[in-house]
């Protein structure tokens, strides 16, 4: 009964002076809606760039033959393919796994030669989300001496579709490769190297050129779940076929990565800290304001024998209540937010008012367009910290009230 | 006694050399012109071996080459059969690849004139630029060299000229002086390969090393060894033995 009273009378006391409470509680309102703006859009550019480094180039475990990653020489290679693939695939975590091949080749449309990769990918696992293509029409033409040329590569050598490339590069045992094949068309492939340098071929193809058999450089694993990658990893561990292989997580094959997603959690706390310093200072200031205009008020309680808990609690509850209302705003801005750019995303190039971008930068798509995403955790962590900053900053007034002389108090 | 004796013999040995040493230490740049004039024909034919080692296994090529000059050359390989009938023309700083079994030419770009010729040790570049220390390099002092004994001429690259080396270390035998060894070293001056030469025999009427050893460094298991099978200098070659037309028609 009287936590409900305490309760009534601290929502009067703010509605006492309801502009002062009104402004700190926008005040307020304004820091989540800042933090979880900013977090929603931190949130957004991790998944984008996690999604664009591990999706179609690194995956998240690679195979690789011993030594590949680091010489990657055109023998280092991982030989029965087809069986490795079949135990892989059984995993129930995996959703995918693509072989693939790469060779440095001189290549030609006529005299001219210029440098380019060879990848050799299956066409129908490349076809899927997190492939290379990630389009079953541009997979479909692969195989039979037919390519797939990288945009950044066709337009610096006016390559086009149906012209005739030559390729020399060097097989398995040292030996000359040669190969002529046919531009079947030129792609905009999410992974930035095929782009600039890449000419796609069909595994088999590429097999064929560098004399080898049913081999690959790599296998790229998707998983259902990128969480699962420990536990996945131990899978493989038991398989017999992949002893004497490399089996790599994402975050060893890509470190930056790791770090950069560190960096952007630690940007959204740093914003968290600013924010909630300044409601902190906000709550104090009104609360401060509104005990000293009740010196009387309060003096003339603790005379009448009020007790001093009973009025500390008063103070408290209505600080609470006060940061409450507050982060009840920000959150829903927060969350009208989170709805708003859900769909189409949110481009800082538009707000900037340039026109927006997508470039590829060291094997990460950089793009000014981020798709916010709001997690609920964040929402949590936000009224947690108003929370605890209602409390630290009502303990000024609350020592105030400690000090109070009631007949003092009630004289002026 | 017999302990004392050879160090007195050590000493005489040793005295003489010093003494050899400070008579005639021969200057830079008549060491480094024997070195351009060595190989130096109006033309030359040759057969040669070429053995490329890789931490797991061994390759070897065989070619005819023929050269004029220092901007001409012609290089047909003969065996792996595989490989057979793939030739590179090289005309002034230019570099051309024909690939029989696809019967198409195609020049090699400059980006990627660093790259390895043909999977050796050997690169493009090295092709094309059969390189005149005299003209690119400045030659800096002659120092005796120990291991192995002879004469070490140090040379920096002009800063004008582009290429992979900046300092070059060449030793050249005492006797002939004729260059033994050379130390490779890269711009940011780490050792980048080193070359050996050996098996020197008299082909007409000049000396040659037959054998020359590229091992790049750093790189456990890897070596190009290049063997003379066969070389005839002041041989009269047509012009248009170096011209695409006969690249493509040649065979």
């Amino acid at each position: 009964m009287a936590e409900n009273s305490t309760l009534r009378i601290a929502w009067r006391n703010l509605g006492r002076n309801r502009r002062r409470s009104a402004l700190a509680a926008a005040a307020i309102g304004l820091g989540q809606f800042a933090f979880l703006a900013t977090a929603a859009i931190m949130h957004g550019y991790a998944d984008h760039y996690f999604a664009s480094v591990t999706g179609p180039l690194v995956g998240h475990i690679q195979i690789l033959a011993p030594g590949w990653r680091t010489e990657q020489a055109v023998d280092l290679t991982l030989a029965n393919v087809g069986t490795m693939l079949e135990e892989i695939r059984a995993d129930p975590g995996v959703l995918q796994a693509a072989p693939r091949l790469y060779a440095p080749v001189l290549a030609a449309l006529d005299e001219e030669g210029f440098m380019g990769v060879m990848v050799g990918a299956d066409p129908l696992v490349e076809a899927r989300a997190d492939g290379l293509l990630r389009n079953a029409a541009l997979a479909e033409m692969l195989g039979d001496g037919q390519v797939l040329v990288g945009k950044g590569l066709a337009t610096q050598h006016e390559i086009e579709a149906g012209m005739e490339l030559a390729v020399i590069g060097q097989d398995i045992d040292g030996s000359i490769a040669s190969e002529l094949y046919e531009v079947a068309a030129v792609i905009d492939s999410p992974v930035e190297i095929v782009n600039r340098a890449g000419i796609v071929a069909a595994l088999s193809d590429v097999q064929v050129l560098l004399q080898m058999g049913d081999e690959a450089h790599e296998i790229v694993v998707h998983l259902r779940e990128s969480e699962q990658v420990g536990q996945v990893i131990k899978g493989f561990g038991t398989l017999p076929v992949l002893t004497g292989t490399e089996v790599k997580p994402w975050y060893e094959v890509v470190p930056q990565l790791v770090g950069m997603i560190e960096v952007m959690n630690a940007y959204s706390l740093v914003v968290l800290g600013i924010v909630f310093l300044a409601s902190a200072a906000g709550i104090a200031n009104t609360m401060l304001m509104s005990i000293f205009e009740r010196r009387r008020e309060l003096g003339m309680l603790l005379a009448l024998g009020s007790n001093p808990g009973r009025l500390f609690r008063m103070v408290a509850v209505e600080a609470v209540l006060l940061g409450l209302l507050g982060v009840a705003l920000g959150t829903a801005l927060g969350l009208l937010f989170a709805a708003l750019t859900a769909g189409a995303g949110f481009d800082f190039a538009e707000l900037g008012g340039t026109e927006s971008f997508e470039v590829g930068f060291q094997g990460v798509q950089i793009s000014s367009r981020v798709y916010p995403e709001l997690h609920g955790r964040d929402i949590v962590v936000g009224v947690v910290a108003v929370l605890i900053t209602a409390f630290a900053a009502c303990l000024w007034p609350i020592l105030h009230i400690a000090r109070l002389e009631p007949i003092e108090a009630m004289r002026k | 006694m017999a302990n004392k004796g050879r160090v007195v013999l050590l000493c005489a040995v040793l005295c003489t050399t010093s003494l050899a040493a400070q008579e005639e230490v021969p200057d830079a740049e008549s060491l480094l012109r024997h070195f351009d004039l060595m190989y130096e024909s109006t033309g030359t034919a040759a057969r040669l071996e070429i053995e490329i080692t890789r931490p797991n296994k061994t390759r070897t090529m065989r070619m005819r080459t023929w050269s004029q000059g220092e901007d001409r050359a012609l290089i047909v390989i003969d065996a792996p059969v595989r490989d057979a009938g793939t030739a590179t023309l090289k005309v002034g700083r230019n570099l051309w690849n024909y690939l029989p079994r696809i019967s198409r030419t195609i020049r090699v770009p400059p980006t990627l004139m660093m790259g390895s010729w043909m999977g050796s040790d050997l690169s493009n570049d090295d092709l094309v630029r059969e390189s005149s220390y005299a003209a690119d390099y400045v030659p800096g002092a002659v120092e005796p060299s120990e291991d192995p004994p002879g004469w070490q001429v140090t040379i920096n690259a002009k800063p004008e000229v582009p290429g992979l080396w900046q300092r070059v270390e060449l030793v050249f035998s005492l006797a002939d002086q004729l260059p033994i060894l050379g130390r490779y070293y890269d711009r940011k001056g780490r050792l980048g390969r080193t070359m050996r030469l050996e098996e020197i025999k008299k082909v007409g009427d000049r000396l040659i090393p037959t054998r020359i050893t590229i091992e790049p460094a750093r790189q456990e298991g890897r070596r190009t060894v290049l063997t003379y099978l066969h070389v005839e200098f002041n041989v009269e070659l047509d012009g248009s033995l170096f011209s695409l037309a006969h690249l493509e028609r040649r065979r």
